[in-house]
């Protein structure tokens, strides 16, 4: 394991940000905290790279103990949702800095950051400040930065979240070839369930300072440990007593299976191929489902119409929550 | 219509109130010339004024930046009890009379009957009527201009770099110095300005605490009263055009070499 924390507490105040946190992350992979706003992640992040301090709990990173380690110590890369630029710093500096600190020969350090600023497709932009860059490439510019000292782990917190949404879609991409070129454990935080899904290879879901579930996409996707995580990670809706996906749903306009829930369409919104129906059961339940627009068609779906509900053979479902939305 | 009337407005106070009667120092000053600035510099006892002036502003700059920058780091970057009863403190220096500042001095570190003065004296140590506490009330005064100009920049500017340069290694001093220093580099350099500046052109807390004692302890600022209570008018303004063409430069020099795109 890279990163160990166990039975990690933080208070700010009255606020409870983490309450007894223990999560292990493997050696190089790319893992996601996933989470609501305020849910603690990011604290987390920050208490694993040093620049917050917890109350009680212990964090070690590649088998050394590194609770009472100052941040300088840790040998942790961290990039930030703001970039952190050194502003009065020209591009190549920055990526420098932490190579100066550490009193690296001259064309050592030379030879590093130019190798460092190809990696990030900057080497153009070298001798530029870094106000003269765009927010995706002042965020490239800091990757490369936090690298350059061969950091053990990499953290970044809430990396693209400052970034438009083309911008940041393609920065994720990136950074997925990044982590399968370089390696390095690397552990982002994020609220976009999209980017976690599509980026990570584990996904730590927290909320209210808690772990929620540790898995894979697939894992977290198909078997969610509860309700949070099951709406956290996709549009969820109810039927009977089980929370499922929208598209997770059979609608029939027969009673064809048996257990089906007969419902009438209350309204029908067509979004490009898909069609999401929204159907009040007789059971007083009001269901969203997904259907193709072929199958809609098929089936000859209007407003008023009678049909019946049955949850689809292998769909994620999850016993509904007694105050769940 | 308004932001002409408001300008009009401002305009005029602005030259009734400052640069009116400046200008007037200026243009009596060179009434014959440069004969008055010329006699200025041939009187030895002025010239040690004009350079003790000199030395206690550049002591007085030196001392507020070093203590000024620390002082603004502990309040923006730190959380401790008393934080708030420290910058109410530190505003005492603007809200107090300088003369009252004088007396406070002479209080503690009269020779003759200060509380810590004769204990001082017995070491060989002069402050009151010497130009340590002439420098101490100077800066006494001072103090406040550069926690002002450095405390919201250093605000502004933000923890996130100088955390960015720890988690790559930095110590704290390595961060000050090669981040956090560069950052504020234009507060700090105003807050020498208006140091100097005011440090230049101090005088009631001074006059309390140096004996006004001529060639020795007489400081510009006490030169162009002394003249003036003297009817040597034409000396006064002479000195005044001086103390004040030196804030005049240092407002003008930082207006040029500041670079443009920064704020």
């Amino acid at each position: 394991m890279s990163i160990e924390v166990s039975g990690l507490n933080k208070t700010f105040g009255d606020f409870v940000a983490l309450d007894d946190v223990n999560v292990s992350l493997p050696k190089g992979q790319l893992t996601a905290l996933l989470g609501p706003s305020g849910g603690g992640k990011s604290t987390l992040l920050r208490i694993i790279a040093g620049l917050e301090k917890a109350d009680s709990g212990s964090v070690t990173i590649e088998g050394v103990d590194a609770t009472d380690l100052p941040a300088q110590k840790r040998n942790v890369g961290f990039v930030f949702q703001h970039y952190a630029v050194f502003k009065h710093m020209t591009v190549a500096k920055n990526v420098a800095f932490g190579l100066e600190i550490r009193k690296r020969p001259k064309d050592e350090i030379e030879r590093r950051v130019a190798e460092l600023l190809e990696l990030v497709h900057l080497s153009q932009f070298a001798h530029r400040l870094p106000s003269q860059l765009s927010g995706g490439q002042r965020q490239r510019m800091a990757l490369a930065r936090a690298l350059a000292v061969e950091p053990s782990v990499l953290l970044l917190d809430e990396p693209f979240g400052a970034l438009d949404a083309k911008v940041r879609k393609e920065l994720r991409d990136w950074l997925r070839r990044l982590h399968d070129d370089v390696h390095v454990t690397t552990v982002f935080v994020t609220h976009d369930q999209e980017e976690a899904l599509e980026v990570a290879d584990e996904i730590v879901v927290v909320d209210q300072g808690r772990v929620e579930q540790v898995g894979t996409p697939d894992q977290l996707y198909d078997e969610p440990a509860n309700d949070f995580v099951m709406s956290f990670l996709g549009d969820v809706t109810h039927l009977g007593g089980l929370t499922l996906r929208p598209h997770d749903i059979e609608l029939d306009a027969t009673p064809r299976l048996a257990g089906g829930v007969e419902g009438t369409i209350a309204r029908l919104v067509r979004i490009g191929f898909e069609v999401r129906v929204t159907v009040h059961t007789v059971d007083g339940d009001e269901v969203s489902v997904v259907v193709t627009r072929a199958h809609a068609r098929s089936l000859g779906l209007a407003e008023g119409r009678t049909v019946w509900l049955t949850p689809a053979a292998g769909a994620a479902v999850v016993p509904r929550m007694v105050l769940a939305g | 219509m308004t932001t002409y009337l408001l300008r009009l407005v401002a305009a005029t106070y602005l030259f009734l109130l400052v640069a009116w009667p400046v200008s007037l120092v200026a243009v009596n000053t060179f009434d014959d010339g440069f004969a008055s600035i010329r006699a200025l510099f041939a009187d030895p006892d002025i010239v040690v004024a004009l350079r003790l002036s000199a030395y206690v502003a550049a002591v007085s700059v030196i001392v507020n930046t070093l203590f000024g920058v620390t002082i603004s780091m502990l309040l923006v970057r730190y959380e401790f009890p008393g934080k708030r009863v420290l910058n109410a403190l530190l505003d005492l220096p603007l809200s107090v009379s300088p003369i009252v500042v004088g007396l406070a001095l002479v209080l503690v570190y009269g020779g003759r009957y200060g509380w810590f003065g004769p204990t001082l004296q017995g070491w060989g140590f002069d402050v009151i009527f010497s130009t340590p506490g002439i420098i101490m009330a100077t800066a006494f005064v001072a103090l406040p201009l550069m926690i002002r100009e450095v405390v919201p920049v250093l605000e502004e500017v933000g923890v996130e770099q100088e955390q960015a340069a720890q988690s790559l290694g930095a110590s704290g001093w390595q961060s000050f110095w090669r981040i956090t220093l560069p950052s504020i580099k234009w507060g700090v350099v105003y807050g020498v300005v208006m140091t100097l500046a005011r440090s230049l052109g101090e005088f009631g807390a001074v006059k309390v605490v140096s004996g006004n004692v001529l060639g020795q302890t007489r400081t510009a600022t006490l030169v162009v009263e002394e003249k003036y209570l003297n009817f040597d008018q034409q000396g006064a303004y002479a000195t005044a055009f001086l103390l004040a063409m030196v804030s005049v430069a240092c407002i003008v020099v930082v207006a040029i070499i500041r670079p443009k795109n920064q704020h």
